[in-house]
């Protein structure tokens, strides 16, 4: 999977454009980015899954470490473009009750 | 009213979804960079209805994983065997050759309390608990395929007891497909 992050949008959101499969290879190192990035200060981010077809337990171990870090230093994150698997299988781990989810534009 | 059902992993050594009979058979060595590659090679010929988009393969892939991962350690000289039959229904049986899912009831005492957290809305306390870690886990573990496994497993997600054989169904309400 690569991501990509675009400049801030006027809500102050940094958008991270996900695509390809968020699996047990690709995961640990976006959400090793994804973790520095909030260490390192950023206050909104916004995770766009549209072209994600393919999300296995290490990506949504991936989000939930990104929900975890956003919440104990003040992130505010959303999603947008979760559909197809990648929505079930958050839905079977309970995990997408925990994200705020944004149509898309 | 309200009242919280928790499902629970199960051992079973007699359970019928470890009755090999007629089952489809193949071995794989305990490469962990092959994972996705052994999962499409037993789904080649699956039918269309039961993929499911690619659910199915991710769901089939969570357990290869953790056969060769955390029950054959990546050991390149132990296997995992894997039984399967895509008539009517999906089922599965992985067997690795390690020492057994020691802490399968820890496992059921967190997915209790998850769950429990979860029930009683205390959102703070479900996303502290979303993960299961364990002592063998590391950045490649999500921490809930198993979470995920016996919501879609309709039909049965059993070990057997030794705990390093598990067994799998899932029925599809479209038909045999």
């Amino acid at each position: 999977m690569e991501w990509m992050i675009g400049a801030r949008d006027q809500g102050g959101f940094e958008n991270v454009t996900m695509k390809g499969d968020c699996d047990l290879y690709s995961a640990p190192d976006f959400a090793k980015a994804m973790l520095s990035r909030i260490a390192g200060g950023a206050a909104r981010l916004r995770f766009d899954l549209t072209e994600v077809a393919y999300l296995d337990s290490t990506g949504v171990g991936a989000l939930i470490r990104i929900l975890q870090e956003g919440k104990r230093r003040g992130c505010e994150l959303r999603f947008r473009g979760i559909d197809g698997s990648p929505r079930k299988v958050l839905k079977m781990s309970n995990i997408i009750l925990l994200m705020r989810e944004e149509a898309r534009p | 009213m309200k009242r919280l059902i928790v499902r629970k992993l199960i051992v079973d050594e007699r359970n019928e979804l470890f009755d090999a009979q007629g089952m489809r058979y193949v071995v794989f060595p305990s490469d962990f960079s092959k994972i996705r590659e052994f999962t499409a090679l037993i789904l080649a010929d699956c039918p269309e209805a039961f993929q499911e988009g690619n659910l199915l393969e991710q769901q089939l892939s969570e357990i290869i994983k953790n056969g060769i991962k955390h029950g054959n350690r990546n050991d390149p000289a132990k296997r995992l065997r894997v039984w399967y039959d895509l008539r009517k229904r999906a089922r599965f049986i992985v067997e690795d050759e390690g020492e057994g899912f020691v802490l399968l009831d820890e496992w059921n005492d967190f997915f209790r309390k998850r769950q429990t957290a979860l029930f009683e809305e205390d959102f703070d306390a479900f996303l502290a608990l979303a993960s299961y870690r364990g002592p063998g886990s590391d950045e490649t573990d999500g921490g809930n395929s198993l979470i995920a496994a016996l919501e879609y497993w309709n039909g049965g997600m059993i070990f057997n007891g030794a705990r390093n054989k598990v067994g799998v169904v899932r029925w599809f309400t479209s038909g045999s497909g």
